[in-house]
């Protein structure tokens, strides 16, 4: 890096906006230039002293310790088809939406389902209905009201219909 | 073939690939070094800082989101620990520095520098953990306001004060350092 280019930088560099490649240039060119870093001074006394110092480099090795530590974890990242905070996350706000429509749906259906199949009212004993009245609409058996004597449905009318109401 | 973003990195990581959480560490342990060595001024600890900021990063690889850039994210990590290892327990001044490469530097250039770089750390160490991380991030990273507010999770405006009280702080060190260099 030449000194124009340097010099135009300095404040970029005080600031923190220069890219990282960048940055290491200008702090090696201040390292070997005392005018431009006179420059530096003038602006911050602090890091015209700061940028001189070097910091040592990376042991060597460290990266494969790192991915050995990695390796050696008892719960290691495991491999994720599909995650549904990771789909939500990932999502746009129309996909939000229509999920929410879909589970309020669901759960609507549901509750209506679940609504429909209770019991209507409390079932009237077929003993006391049959033996107050009549047997085919006590049991609901009316549809069977036509059924030929002998037959099976038949018996079975017979056998409700019978005086103690239980068939026997 | 296009070289892999960091974030793309990342999502691979998501699905368990360490090569490719290999290749993070590659490109970015300069970085993860660093901060932990001028916050720390062991090389050592230094180093265990920073494995351990790799491992966070890796476990919680599940959740990342890239709201920010991957480096902005290790800065945060890696500024984590360093003020929790701060808070756990005290840092050690080491007398004997690790060996800086330079080119072919005179003998008294050589004790010039270490002597600086010793100086230097020292100063650093004397600062409050917040201060010495502002001055980290800024100084020997060179990250923006916006980005020390990410990594440091306060303010910009709160990072700007503690930079300007950390300038404060340092300014006797630094009338010291200059009046000997002289």
């Amino acid at each position: 890096m030449d000194c124009q280019t340097a010099q135009t930088n300095l404040s970029a560099y005080l600031r923190g906006d220069l890219p990282p490649e960048q940055r290491s240039a200008l702090a090696a060119h201040l390292r070997g230039c005392r005018a431009c870093l006179a420059s530096l001074a003038a602006l911050d006394p602090l890091a015209s002293v700061l940028v001189q110092s070097e910091t040592p480099p990376v042991p060597p090795g460290f990266e494969a310790r790192v991915l050995a530590a990695a390796r050696g974890r008892r719960s290691p990242v495991l491999p994720v088809d599909w995650s549904p905070l990771r789909w939500w996350r990932l999502a746009s706000g129309p996909m939000h939406a229509a999920a929410a429509a879909m589970l309020a749906v669901g759960l609507g259906v549901g509750l209506a389902i679940g609504w429909g199949a209770r019991p209507a009212a409390p079932q009237v004993s077929t003993s006391s209905a049959a033996a107050g009245g009549d047997p085919l609409a006590a049991y609901k058996l009316d549809y069977l009201s036509d059924a030929p004597d002998g037959s099976l449905a038949g018996t079975y009318l017979a056998l409700l219909t019978s005086p103690n109401g239980e068939g026997q | 073939m296009q070289t892999p973003s960091d974030e793309d990195l990342m999502l691979r990581v998501c699905d368990g690939d360490l090569n490719a959480f290999g290749q993070l560490v590659l490109r970015h342990q300069s970085e993860a070094w660093r901060v932990a060595y001028r916050f720390t001024g062991d090389a050592t600890e230094a180093e265990d800082l920073a494995q351990q900021a790799f491992l966070r990063v890796l476990d919680a690889a599940p959740r990342y989101s890239p709201t920010a850039a991957f480096r902005t994210y290790l800065y945060q990590v890696v500024t984590r620990l360093c003020l929790d290892y701060h808070r756990k327990k005290r840092p050690v001044l080491t007398e004997a520095l690790p060996e800086c490469v330079a080119d072919t530097p005179t003998p008294g250039e050589e004790a010039d520098a270490r002597e600086r770089d010793q100086f230097i750390q020292n100063a650093l160490a004397a600062l409050p953990a917040d201060y010495r991380v502002a001055v980290v991030l800024r100084y020997f990273e060179g990250l923006s306001a916006a980005e020390m507010a990410v990594a440091m999770g306060r303010s910009v405006k709160a990072v700007e004060r503690l930079l300007s009280r950390a300038r404060e702080a340092l300014a006797p060190s630094l009338e010291l350092f200059r009046g000997k260099m002289r």
